[in-house]
């Protein structure tokens, strides 16, 4: 099984260097692979696009056949668009007048960073950007970070002084004792276990996963139809399932099928696991697709689009799991790749098992899928495994309960009306007297035809 | 006497002892910063800084332009040295002071500060607007102003090469009060690089050409207006209406050019717009009335019958060639249906072609609601099918594979009287729906309820008008069902709904207000303007 991982520490230097980014502007820009075909220029995708060198054997870039060269939406002829920069003294050009409008902008007031704190990388993204504004709502990102950067720094360093107070405090108090002094740091007979420790024991857990638990697959073919926000999304997801993956009882053997290593996605992914590609490191990362891997009647891919529902867990069959975040692009991907493949789709029963809310859509996150399959395999419970749904995206029961309640209370006290005398008639005739009737604010004032018949005043502001 | 004193705060320092500061590193400055509790200024207290402040004053003096900026910033966390001086000019700008703007720039240069280019934009805004306020032409500003905002461009084209587009509009909006308006042009290609044009950069210059007679510029101006996908503001046409008013002699040749701009970019002008061109033309002793179009599409006034919309036969054939490769093939077949079935599809259609009407089974069926049991679904389309039996047309019903599970005798009788073809259940109909009529021949039409917006949006921009024209012409709508079983449909409005001419009468349709992004109205304009020649 170990064989499967994929070596490619070799080839990666030999990447590495087209996608250095230096500090100076003028390296920046002369990058090769920036000047890239105006197709990603009207893309409003921003995949990296595969390297245009590639004579390397070691480097297998896998084409992927499923991949779409331009996104579906892509049908106007350009007219309505800004024409991108070719060449260089352009592209110099173009980066001043962005700055130029940056400064503006600040000046005027509006969220965009200041100028210092935009870097490089930021302005590679930035000048990809089709239009304005798409620049202004990726500025306000920048904008918020800067911010939340500051007042992190702020509050850290209120933090710190009340810190250094405390424990001034704490020493002084220490060393007029003589006794021993227990606690973390100090004599105590609890062991410290490390965090190393815990990685190895479910490393080991995993390897062995590898070798008899069954399998599942996330297919990561889906980079070109994702931007760049969507794509980092999904390798922070993809980060996410394998940990959680990991820290279970029972861990599943997870193969990373289609994975391109160059693009925005697998590139984040490798930041959040840098050791990914060691052969040492328990995680199959394949560039090959997952029919080559394993045989196509196992198959089965879980795909919200299609109509049949998963009815039971089999553990003989591999699910595959479409890494994509799909907020942007709506279209049945991973069904039409499903139906070309020939191979058994499913989703899963969320209507029979779960009342929907009204607010948020019906999308899981990858991490979510993986964790229900994981419930799924060990409790073959669907209203266990199905805990991992997000409570915010289902039906408030109760809300919706006192809601009515409350509704029904309002009209009640408009129309003066008293359950209580309907349904205590026998009981309670003595006490008919005394119920107040008529509103006991308006007894002794004189009738006045004027305000008769207005509307009653709404005292509870709900 | 006016005072500044609830303006001014009790600033908050943190405390920091001595003995720990020194112990402590040297990253010290965000804690040295002031911390204010707001970001930036509530529109409450703009209200209360404009009325208390600017209204009825000229000028306010250095010592009061002091204090305003100095509470502006330690009040408000967002609010710094670079972006004062634009809110403050953005606040004079509300209230169109001219004076006052100046006087805050005097303040200015005064101290040693130069105002940044947002300011200066500001300025030259705040300029625009009392150049309107004061009439709009050559002697509205001052000599001094007009030389103040010629100054201040040169200086900026000057320093910078390429200017952004904020930049270049604020731009345009000074260089229109003077007589260097021309620049703007140039100027506005400048503003391309960066972005899309702005309608107000662009009406300014078109009010400004034709107001100064360059009737050439102006129209290149409104032509590129509608290229870019942006409809021309009032203003525009209101400021050629008045240049033209001036020359009675040519005043129809004139209005003409104006008819066939809006014919040809199928825009409808405002009632605003409506108004003057009747007061224009009954002041010149010209037959002009607004009237409406009654249901059968004859106008009211004159009685003439309005132009029926065609599609003409090369329109036709070059839709119905690329639609089944834009709207279902696309990049990847799989998405909407398989190969096979595209092809299965296309054997009926040559085989069972031509239809007088093909009909949307589930759409029709599920017009009364979603939540019904089959056996209504299948009694409306057998009505509706029935209806057109009765017309003697043949029809093809479209639906899916789980309407086999329909109540036999309906799908029995729509097999016998009709054609039924049913695709995959994961499979879209809408583009089958529209193949087969198209497939069909120019007279046949398709009976849905959908807007077909999706697949208007594939086709891109030039086919999209073709097919918009073609479904307005084609497309019956199910209304209701009477309790007796009789289908009430919408007929398809079959004459055109933006200006033209009949005979010698031009037909102008107006809307009631100006809406900046003009996106696909199904609705048919109710007034519209009757200009006999």
């Amino acid at each position: 099984m170990l064989r499967t991982l994929f070596r490619l520490a070799p080839a990666h230097s030999v990447l590495r260097q087209h996608f250095q980014l230096s500090q100076c502007t003028n390296k920046l820009l002369s990058a090769c692979s920036l000047t890239t075909s105006a197709v990603s220029r009207n893309c409003t995708k921003i995949a990296e696009t595969k390297t245009v060198e590639n004579a390397d054997q070691i480097t297998k870039t896998h084409n992927n056949p499923f991949a779409k060269t331009k996104p579906s939406y892509d049908t106007d002829e350009a007219t309505n668009k800004i024409p991108p920069p070719t060449g260089e003294e352009e592209r110099a050009k173009l980066l001043k007048v962005l700055q130029l409008e940056v400064d503006i902008a600040h000046q005027e007031g509006k969220r965009v960073p200041t100028l210092e704190s935009i870097t490089e990388e930021n302005w590679l993204h930035i000048l990809t950007l089709p239009s304005k504004s798409a620049r202004f709502k990726y500025y306000g990102y920048l904008w918020q970070v800067e911010v939340k950067r500051q007042a992190k720094e702020r509050k850290k360093e209120e933090r710190a002084v009340q810190v250094l107070e405390r424990k001034e405090e704490l020493r002084k108090q220490r060393e007029e004792t003589d006794h021993i002094i227990y606690g973390l740091g100090h004599t105590s007979f609890f062991l410290r276990i490390y965090d190393s420790t815990i990685n190895n024991f479910q490393n080991n857990r995993l390897t062995r996963a590898m070798q008899f638990s069954p399998k599942i697959v996330l297919d990561c073919s889906y980079d070109q139809n994702m931007t760049r926000r969507e794509a980092l999304n999904a390798a922070k997801q993809l980060m996410l399932c394998f940990a959680e993956n990991r820290a279970h009882d029972d861990p599943f053997d997870m193969h990373y099928c289609n994975v391109n290593l160059e693009s925005v996605c697998s590139k984040a992914l490798k930041r959040y696991i840098p050791t990914m590609l060691n052969p040492e490191f328990p995680m199959n990362v394949h560039e090959k697709c997952f029919t080559e891997l394993f045989p196509k009647e196992n198959l089965v891919y879980l795909t919200p689009h299609c109509r049949t529902d998963l009815e039971a867990y089999n553990p003989d069959s591999v699910y595959i799991i479409g890494a994509m975040v799909d907020t942007v692009n709506n279209e049945p991907l991973s069904l039409a790749k499903a139906k070309r493949l020939g191979i058994r789709m499913a989703r899963l029963p969320l209507d029979r098992y779960l009342q929907w809310g009204s607010g948020s859509g019906k999308s899981l996150t990858l991490n979510q899928m993986v964790n229900i399959l994981l419930d799924l395999k060990t409790t073959k419970d669907w209203a266990q495994a199905l805990k991992h749904v997000p409570r915010r995206k289902l039906l408030d029961m109760e809300s919706e309960g006192q809601q009515q309640k409350r509704l029904l209370e309002k009209r009640a006290n408009r129309l003066n009306f008293n359950l209580n005398d309907v349904l205590d008639e026998k009981r309670n005739k003595g006490r008919e007297e005394q119920r107040q009737k008529i509103r006991t604010h308006m007894k002794n004032t004189p009738f006045d035809v004027d305000a008769w018949g207005a509307k009653k005043k709404n005292r509870n502001s709900n | 006497m006016f005072s500044l004193k609830f303006f001014r705060q009790n600033r908050n320092f943190v405390q920091i002892s001595t003995s720990l500061q020194i112990a402590c590193s040297t990253t010290r400055k965000s804690s040295a910063f002031k911390r204010p509790q707001l970001s930036v200024p509530h529109t409450d207290h703009l209200q209360t800084l404009k009325t208390d402040l600017f209204q009825q004053r000229s000028e306010l003096s250095p010592s009061e332009w002091k204090e305003l900026r100095t509470s502006l910033i330690s009040k408000y966390k967002h609010v710094s040295e670079s972006n004062v001086d634009a809110m403050i000019l953005g606040l004079c700008g509300c209230v169109e002071q001219l004076p006052l703007a100046k006087n805050y720039v005097h303040y200015l240069r005064g101290c040693g500060l130069e105002p940044n280019l947002a300011s200066i934009g500001r300025l030259l805004r705040i300029y625009n607007a009392s150049y309107h306020a004061s009439g709009g032409n050559d002697s509205a500003l001052s000599t001094e102003e007009q030389q103040d905002i010629l100054n201040v461009y040169g200086k900026i084209r000057e320093r910078y090469e390429i200017l952004d587009a904020t930049t270049c509009k604020n731009l345009i909006y000074g260089l229109v009060c003077t007589k260097e308006w021309r620049t703007g042009l140039d100027l506005l290609r400048m503003a391309q690089l960066t972005s899309k044009p702005s309608i107000g950069a662009l009406t300014e210059l078109t009010v400004k050409a034709f107001i100064e007679g360059e009737l050439e510029i102006g129209w290149n101006l409104l032509e590129e207006t509608v290229i870019k996908g942006k409809e021309p503001k009032c203003e525009s046409y209101l400021a050629y209406l008045k240049f033209i008013a001036n020359e009675p002699v040519t005043l129809q040749c004139s209005l003409e050019k104006l008819y066939s701009f809006l014919e040809s970019h199928e825009l409808v002008i405002t009632a605003k717009v409506a108004q003057y061109i009747i007061q224009l033309l009954q002041k010149n002793s010209f037959n002009a009335k607004s009237t409406q179009i009654d249901s059968r599409g004859i106008c009211q006034h004159c009685g003439l019958h309005l132009r029926d919309i065609s599609v003409s036969d090369a329109e036709y054939a070059k839709l119905s060639n690329s639609f089944i490769n834009k709207v279902l093939i696309r990049n990847d077949i799989f998405q909407k249906s398989t190969p096979e079935e595209v092809e299965r599809f296309k054997r009926y259609v040559t085989k069972t072609a031509p239809y007088d009407c093909v009909i949307d089974g589930l759409n029709v069926a599920y017009s009364m609601g979603p939540k019904r049991p089959p056996a209504a679904l299948a009694t409306l389309l057998v009505n509706v099918v029935k209806h057109f039996k009765s017309q003697g047309k043949y029809v093809l019903v479209l639906g899916r594979k789980h309407m086999n599970s329909w109540p036999k005798d309906a799908l029995m009788y729509i097999r016998k009287n009709a054609s039924l073809f049913l695709t995959n259940n994961l499979s879209q109909d809408d583009p089958f729906l529209l193949y087969a009529t198209l497939k069909s021949g120019q007279s046949t039409d398709f009976f849905s309820r959908d807007l077909m917006r999706s697949h208007a949006f594939l086709l891109g921009n030039d086919l999209r008008i073709i097919f918009r024209r073609w479904q307005q012409e084609h497309q019956y709508a199910l209304i209701t069902q009477t309790k007796d079983g009789r289908i009430i449909v919408k007929e398809p409005t079959r004459h055109l709904l933006y200006t033209h001419k009949v005979q010698d009468t031009w037909h102008v349709p107006y809307k009631s207000s100006y809406s900046p992004n003009p996106s696909d109205t199904f609705e048919v304009p109710e007034s519209w303007l009757c200009i006999k020649f």
